[in-house]
């Protein structure tokens, strides 16, 4: 199975949620998912086009569209074809379900990304910060208006 | 951040006190030196690898640069050291911890910042995540720069120790 015949594949069985699809090269593609369907969309990915590994997924901060871009990079093990889904969430109210109960590595990743962009994953076993301390959360330091970066504050510079 | 001292419980036959009396009066006298002298010599100080410098303070530790001759000793428990090394950038998740360290160390007890990360911040300087100007928290002793410093550059800093020490000018005593 081919690039072209996964997207045509996956545009057949989701028409409505799969949109933008794009074949950049035989080993990566690019498709945009409507946030509702994510799951649904990983599960047939998983199942039937043999997509068993998520490399990594992460958040991009749009201030000026007003969206934050869930972004999530799935490679397998049977064939070389990489695909780039993505899913465009509204900045002041980011939620998407969780894809944890899909791809079990997906936890860490969403723990991250919600401590980091404020992205709430529904549905998400144990949604807790990371690597950031507890009383950081709700500041989401990799939003682009966040204000305490840089930190001026040091001393003694060598 | 001392713990509160309470009123000691009632040990028959066993008087307690809760004052420094004596050693305030040791302070003054020629006693101390004598007391300096050995707290220089057995500079034992913690394994507390913090960043990319804790490779160099491991290494200073091992067999090459053999620190035993000098008093200077790894151990691997808090309770045991008399030197925290701060090997890196503290992060604001992290500096609860090693205040922790800190507390469970017993005086005298001396402070080295090693690396830049742990006297500015280094290359972290300006980040949204990292503890600023860590001398403030803790009382440093001794900085020793670099990106990052060599071994010999710690053992350096242990002599300065020494001599500050010798000289009475260190911070972990109030003299």
């Amino acid at each position: 199975m081919d690039a072209n015949t996964m997207i045509d594949s996956l545009s057949t069985q989701f028409p409505d949620a799969v949109f933008d699809t794009k074949v950049e090269s035989k080993i990566r593609i690019f498709a945009k998912v409507k946030p509702e369907n994510i799951k649904d969309v990983c599960m047939y990915l998983k199942g039937n086009l043999s997509f068993g590994h998520l490399c990594c997924e992460f958040g991009i901060d749009f201030p000026d569209r007003n969206e934050i871009e869930v972004v999530y990079v799935i490679g397998s093990y049977d064939h070389s074809v990489v695909l780039t889904l993505k899913a465009l969430l509204p900045r002041d109210n980011p939620e998407i379900e969780s894809v944890v109960s899909v791809y079990w590595n997906a936890s860490w990743y969403e723990r991250e990304t919600y401590e980091l962009f404020g992205v709430k994953y529904l549905n998400h076993p144990d949604l807790r910060p990371l690597v950031l301390p507890e009383d950081m959360l709700g500041e989401w330091p990799l939003r682009k208006d966040y204000k305490g970066f840089p930190n001026k504050t040091a001393k003694n510079l060598v | 951040m001392a713990v509160e001292q309470t009123d000691y419980e009632e040990i028959p036959g066993v008087i307690l006190t809760d004052r420094n009396a004596i050693s305030d009066f040791v302070k003054k006298t020629k006693a101390q030196d004598i007391l300096n002298w050995g707290r220089k010599n057995s500079l034992w100080f913690t394994v507390n690898a913090m960043g990319c410098c804790g490779v160099e303070l491991l290494s200073t530790g091992m067999a090459h640069y053999d620190t035993d001759r000098f008093g200077i000793i790894p151990r691997n428990s808090p309770r045991h050291a008399d030197v925290l090394i701060i090997s890196g950038y503290v992060t604001k998740k992290y500096l609860p911890a090693l205040t922790r360290i800190w507390e469970q160390m017993p005086s005298p007890k001396w402070v080295i910042a090693f690396g830049d990360c742990a006297i500015s911040g280094g290359p972290f300087y300006e980040s949204y995540s990292t503890h600023q100007n860590v001398d403030q928290i803790f009382p440093v002793d001794v900085f020793v720069p670099g990106c990052p410093p060599r071994c010999e550059a710690l053992i350096q800093a242990f002599f300065e120790l020494q001599k500050k020490i010798e000289a009475k000018q260190d911070r972990g005593t109030e003299y």
